[in-house]
């Protein structure tokens, strides 16, 4: 959001929006044919045939285009040329199956058996036993389906086949093919488990004599809460937050590190001299940190369909109850880092020339980017966040690592969110604008690395 | 009346350095300028200073007699010293995408980006990285970065440099009939006789100020006498250089080139030649674009 509202405020001052379709009045003509009016180019019209990939990302251009004028414009030429990289797309690609891997590996052979149970019914089994098998299945995350089975030797069959998990008998016995606890059961031990519990339960109702209300009060029983003095080390959403903590630190060092080269790069080919005669050297950054953060927020999203597709795939609970709230909590600190720190990245680019003049600079802005990312693994691991934890989930470098774990914690109420969240958007407002003298003041010196005490003296560009 | 682009006392310091020191001068539509001066001489610093690249202490550039300013640069081009292009992009992308910089909508640049490859003949090249071609291509795909979209107003840091008499002459045609067409065309240059060529009008700078200014005719006529003297079988200019006020300032071909201080008679001049043997030669020549720059500098 704070990369969007520093879009909306670049494109607020950058004035001279392009003007579609105007030629340079009595300037002189180009030679050959005279450029075709808007649309009417041979190679620029619109696509033809269904609506595909390549029609909707034009259309997404012509609106960033339209809607923001020339920064769009250098947005729109920094997604393209990002996108268009070998690195990005072999990027992607690892990061997928990186997150897929860390879905689906903990689903096998974790105890929790198969996500998908096929239950065989010997004889009648209740519509109320039934409701209770799928309330168990409910609770053991796995999805079961009730096949009847014609008699004991058919269901025996279908055991030994892997037809099916495990066999109700008559409604009050439960056959498996061998001890669930065993390896290579194909039945979900947990499952197992529940149903025989229930199933227990509901004889018990039976042989008592319990009137319908009884066991209609009976069944509305809740478990009462239980509240732990330490969150448990393996919840679910912890297991996101820690990857999520990577991803989010891969993804901070990857697009700041773009801005920070990009910039440099723009000034060592001297491109940027030519491109500051003709737009403002706001528009040119804004551009730049816009294009470059929405190809961040694509991959992001990407990755974050990509893992919500895997996890309902499998069966994975990582992205179940909290675990979606840390997953939206973590996307939103995505950008909000991002936000914060592109400006910082690029104020260094415009002071560099060289490589190694980047790699200088790099290293003092990387440090509270680690810092943050090492202590929140540490206390996503541990799940004791103290005193300086939660100050740092406050201060815009290291807010998107430590308050994304607060959450997944539950040490953070909507409110301490919020206020990070608003102090993070007014630290990048200072930092844009910051950033954007320095830029202003340094990108077209060339020669010896500019230091910081130059531009922010009274530097003359 | 034809548009005009001013500079009016322009001053800027580096320090302790004065690259501009009260520099004015105009460049009329529909001319091409030259603008020449030693290196150092606060060229470059002028001609960003119409693209506010660089702040001014002092002064201010015009434009049809109104401050020039973001909205008057897109409808300039710009083609600066040390060439600039993004190195990885295409050729035919790169130069659309300017135009698109500049205003032009996405079919009219994509049309005047393929009319102008083809004019500087680098059409083949258009899905070439810039990094791919060679020096006088890129110098090409930058001219066409600052035509693209029919600019009222030209500017060009040494276009000329390292191409090949070929690339020269091209590139000279394409200044010339940008003018032509009503372009106000301002470029530098170390190829002054390329400049005499392609110039009606020439502002020589020195340490940040105006040294001279006007049109090649104007300059050419003013100043002293230029007189070229051929003598059978004399080829050292000898002969002359103890005349009073008479300064040979080359001798080439086996011919004398003096220059002649306002109060010589070139009838002594031819005297003094005739003493010396058969004279094959004795003309008054203009002062070359080379001459005017050094005495000017002087």
């Amino acid at each position: 959001m704070a990369l969007v509202v520093a879009a909306a405020v670049v494109a607020r001052l950058a004035v001279g929006r392009a003007r579609r379709g105007r030629r340079a009045p009595g300037g002189p003509v180009p030679p050959g044919p005279v450029p075709p009016g808007p649309g009417g180019g041979p190679s620029t019209g619109p696509a033809r045939g269904p609506l595909g990939l390549a029609t909707l990302a034009r259309a997404s251009q012509q609106a960033v285009e339209a809607t923001l004028g020339v920064v769009g414009l250098i947005a729109m030429r920094e997604v393209k040329e990002r996108v268009r990289g070998r690195i990005f797309r072999l990027g992607t690609l690892f990061m997928l199956l990186a997150v897929g891997a860390a879905i689906v590996v903990p689903t096998l052979g974790s105890g929790h058996g198969p996500a998908r149970q096929v239950v065989g019914v010997v004889g009648p089994l209740p519509v109320r036993g039934q409701q209770l098998v799928r309330a168990a299945a409910s609770r053991d995350h796995d999805a079961v389906s009730l096949v009847p089975e014609p008699g004991l030797a058919e269901a025996r069959s279908a055991l030994r086949s892997g037809r099916v998990g495990f066999v109700i008998v008559d409604g009050d016995q439960i056959l498996v093919e061998r001890p669930v606890s065993s390896s290579g059961s194909p039945a979900d031990p947990a499952l197992v488990r529940d149903v025989a519990t229930y199933l227990g339960v509901l004889e018990a109702y039976r042989q008592a004599g319990l009137s319908a209300r009884q066991v209609s009060v009976l069944d509305g029983a809740r478990p009462v809460a239980v509240r732990a003095l330490e969150a448990s080390s393996k919840a679910p959403e912890r297991a996101t937050s820690v990857i999520g903590l990577v991803l989010l630190f891969f993804m901070l060092t990857q697009y700041n590190t773009w801005i920070l080269i990009g910039v440099m790069q723009e000034k060592s080919s001297r491109v940027v001299e030519v491109l500051l005669a003709t737009v403002r050297p706001l528009q040119l950054l804004g551009g730049k940190v816009l294009g470059i953060g929405l190809v961040a927020l694509g991959q992001a999203g990407l990755i974050a369909g990509f893992s919500v597709v895997v996890a309902e795939a499998v069966g994975s609970n990582l992205l179940r109850g909290m675990g979606a709230l840390v997953l939206l909590s973590e996307l939103l600190w995505l950008v909000l880092g991002y936000a914060f720190y592109c400006w910082a990245y690029a104020a260094a680019g415009s002071t560099a020339e060289r490589q190694d003049q980047v790699q200088s600079l790099a290293l003092p802005l990387s440090l509270p980017v680690l810092l943050g990312y090492i202590y929140s693994i540490a206390v996503a691991s541990s799940g004791n966040a103290d005193l300086l934890f939660k100050v740092l989930a406050y201060l815009p470098p290291t807010a998107p690592f430590c308050m994304s774990v607060l959450v997944s914690l539950h040490q953070a109420t909507w409110w301490e969110f919020t206020a990070s969240a608003l102090v993070s958007l007014a630290g990048t407002v200072a930092m844009a604008v910051l950033a954007a003298n320095i830029y202003r003041r340094a990108v077209l010196r060339t020669g010896a690395r500019v230091h910081l005490r130059d531009v922010l003296a009274r530097a003359p560009r | 009346m034809s548009a005009l682009l001013e500079l009016v006392g322009l001053r800027r310091r580096f320090g302790s350095l004065v690259a501009l020191d009260d520099l004015s001068f105009e460049v009329p539509a529909g001319q091409v300028v030259g603008f020449l001066g030693p290196n150092g001489a606060g060229k470059t610093t002028a001609m960003r200073a119409i693209f506010g690249l660089t702040d001014l202490d002092a002064g201010v550039v015009r434009w049809d007699g109104a401050p020039v300013g973001p909205a008057e640069r897109r409808r300039f081009g710009y083609m600066p010293e040390e060439r600039g292009l993004y190195p990885g992009m295409k050729v035919g992308e790169q130069v659309e995408y300017l135009g698109r910089l500049h205003g032009l909508s996405p079919a009219a640049a994509a049309a005047a980006t393929g009319a102008w490859l083809e004019r500087l003949g680098i059409a083949d090249r258009r899905d070439s990285k810039v990094e791919a071609l060679s020096h006088g291509n890129q110098q090409r795909a930058q001219l066409s970065a600052a035509l693209v979209h029919g600019p009222e107003v030209l500017v060009l840091d040494e276009p000329l440099s390292g191409l090949d008499p070929a690339g020269m002459d091209a590139i000279g045609q394409v200044l010339v009939d940008q003018a032509r067409s009503g372009c106000c065309v301002l470029f530098s240059s170390h190829q002054l006789d390329q400049v005499e060529d392609l110039c009606e009008r020439v502002t020589i700078i020195d340490h940040g100020r105006l040294v001279a200014s006007g049109t090649v005719d104007e300059l050419a006529a003013a100043g002293p006498r230029r007189l070229v003297v051929r003598i059978e079988g004399e080829r050292t200019g000898q002969w002359a250089r103890g005349l009073p006020g008479v300064t040979v300032s080359e001798v080439a071909g086996g011919a004398a080139r003096l220059v002649l201080d306002d109060s010589v008679d070139s009838d002594v001049v031819l005297r003094a030649a005739m003493a010396v043997g058969r004279v094959t030669q004795f003309s008054f020549q203009r002062r070359r674009l080379s001459e005017v720059f050094r005495e000017a500098l002087h």
